[in-house]
């Protein structure tokens, strides 16, 4: 199986399409940070105007940890398209360059093939989130220096260094969990094509009517989010939360599960009655 | 001994159209089976179902004795193929194409420089296969379906894109490995390659198996025997044959008379031409894979 994943990795690393997200995210890093660090002041104004009059604070409240919160709130509609990028070419690139004539009719098993496929796109997913996470925290740390993060969360949450750092570890896993489940979402469609485009589309589509039915304050939208995946992409917010609510965070990973479970199902039961006539 | 392959009843239909209709045959350990049929009469689809790309309506493909339909790539493992058209990853070089396929099957790196050698591009490991030319990539097809040192080869229009000499290479190669022991299963619409190449052939058409044999047998047995007549005068011999109504065919090329009929009439001909006057001077037999295949698909 490792081989097989080897093999998937060499395959993902070698398109131009999978650098997309990373050239774009390393573009748009520190062109953020700077903005940040030059209108850096404001934000710290706007913080010390609410809480300067509690507070002592030392130092500027907008640091690394500031900077990768507030980007990875401004980002997160966006990262999913770059995590379909990859994973939608995974397997419909195959049908239409023809090369599962090579691949599929060897000793190793379809399912094999498959699963080694979605464990590729589940690394690119996650090392695109650590990527972002390097650069927003390292860069930042070196731009904009360490610090204590405070956030509003039904009142002022101040953490100190430590306990952000590991909060951040604690959220981008949770990012990761989430992205994964977008990848899933991707590869079922990328498991029914032969042309990489089309599982893109789907994925952002389904992700995209899943915002809009919970940003429109309707009891009948009310009543179906519950049941839609998207509404739990926001689990990595509680990372910050005083306490934590794992309960919630549990549910959320638990419902998530469930979705990633049936969209993995969805590829297996297609792609192994699939003809492959390309 | 069980055959190399063996296909019972197998039937695919898509939408509306059988493209594989209680399709029967097999193919014997160490033969160079052709297998023949025009453009649609589901050689293609045969082909993808013997390899489990395609699964069947119904029917069952055996290799080896072990069904693809139920054992599915387990009933591959000694078998090599290469379908259609070489299309590998054309981003990366020959030899990461092939080390990819090597891990897949568990074989040694060792190996690739031993299939690259045998298709003759060891100087070109290192480029990337979008660099390559038709018949490199051709090669290089026939290159990974060598990689399991397989003891079945499926090659599917191995020959196409490639020029006479390209083709004289495969050929070669097709013949060095069937002198090796290895049952090579050819489909080809080149019925010259056919010929030179393949012990026994198989005829399809519209999805339905016409004839299966030896190829020596089943030219011998064709009821439309063409024969190569070198005789004078050359003018006064071909417009007796006309006349004839048992002569189906008769034309004047390269100096000789060729024309078709069925094996018992044969001997009238040369009595005919003798009892006018005409000096027969050879009779060659002439039928050509190509003359059976077109009268096959004709009926």
């Amino acid at each position: 199986m490792l081989g097989l994943i080897h093999n998937e990795l060499l395959k993902i690393t070698g398109r131009w399409r999978s650098y997309i997200g990373f050239v774009g995210i390393a573009i748009l890093m520190p062109f953020i940070l700077w903005g940040f660090s030059y209108g850096g002041g404001q934000i710290h104004e706007d913080y010390m105007s609410k809480i300067g009059d509690s507070f002592i604070v030392t130092g500027s409240v907008f640091n690394a940890f500031l900077a990768t919160y507030i980007l990875l709130n401004a980002l997160w509609i966006h990262i999913p398209f770059l995590v379909t990028l990859a994973a939608g070419d995974i397997v419909a690139a195959e049908g239409a360059a023809g090369t599962f004539r090579i691949t599929l009719t060897r000793s190793v098993s379809r399912l094999k093939i498959l699963m080694a496929k979605l464990f590729a796109a589940w690394i690119y997913t996650a090392t695109l989130l650590i990527f972002i996470a390097v650069l927003s925290l390292g860069l930042g740390s070196l731009w904009l220096g360490a610090g204590d993060l405070i956030v509003f969360d039904k009142g002022i949450l101040i953490f100190d260094q430590t306990e952000a750092l590991w909060r951040m570890f604690l959220s981008f896993t949770l990012a990761i969990l989430v992205m994964w489940v977008v990848a899933a979402l991707c590869f079922m469609f990328s498991a029914m094509v032969d042309n990489g485009i089309g599982p893109i589309i789907g994925s952002m589509f389904l992700i995209v009517i899943g915002y809009i039915i919970m940003a429109i304050p309707l009891d009948l939208f009310d009543a179906i989010e519950p049941y839609i995946f998207v509404t739990y992409f926001s689990v990595w917010l509680h990372a910050f939360k005083e306490p934590i609510p794992w309960d919630v965070i549990l549910k959320s990973l638990s419902v998530l599960s469930l979705y990633t479970a049936g969209f993995i199902g969805i590829s297996i039961a297609v792609f192994l009655r699939r003809d492959i006539k390309t | 001994m069980k055959p190399a392959i063996q296909i019972i009843n197998l039937t695919k239909t898509f939408k509306q159209l059988r493209a594989v209709d209680q399709l029967n045959l097999e193919v014997p350990v160490g033969s160079v089976f052709g297998f023949l049929g025009p453009n649609g009469s589901g050689k293609s689809t045969t082909i993808r179902m013997m390899t489990d790309l395609i699964r069947p309506d119904s029917g069952e493909v055996f290799i080896s004795g072990q069904s693809v339909q139920k054992l599915h790539n387990k009933a591959l493992i000694n078998v090599g193929s290469f379908i259609e058209r070489a299309d590998f990853y054309k981003h990366l070089s020959a030899e990461t194409n092939l080390k990819m396929l090597a891990r897949m099957d568990n074989i040694p790196f060792q190996r690739i420089s031993e299939v690259l050698e045998r298709v003759k591009l060891t100087d070109r490991a290192k480029d990337k296969v979008k660099n390559y030319s038709q018949g490199m990539r051709q090669r290089l097809g026939i290159a990974q379906a060598l990689l399991t040192n397989p003891k079945l080869l499926i090659l599917d229009e191995p020959t196409n894109g490639l020029d006479p000499q390209g083709m004289k290479e495969i050929r070669e190669l097709v013949r060095g490995l069937s002198a090796e022991g290895i049952t090579i299963f050819l489909s080809s619409h080149l019925l010259d390659e056919v010929q030179k190449m393949c012990s026994h052939v198989g005829i399809v058409h519209h999805g339905k198996l016409i004839t299966t044999g030896r190829v020596g047998e089943l030219l011998a047995n064709s009821d439309l025997f063409v024969t190569e007549i070198r005789v004078t005068p050359l003018d006064k011999a071909e417009t007796l044959l006309k006349k004839t109504d048992w002569v189906h065919r008769c034309e004047v090329k390269d100096e000789s008379l060729w024309i078709n009929v069925s094996t018992e009439t044969l001997p009238k001909v040369t009595e005919l031409l003798v009892k006018h006057g005409c000096s027969v001077k050879a009779v060659i037999p002439r039928t050509s894979l190509e003359d059976l295949f077109l009268s096959t698909i004709k009926d």
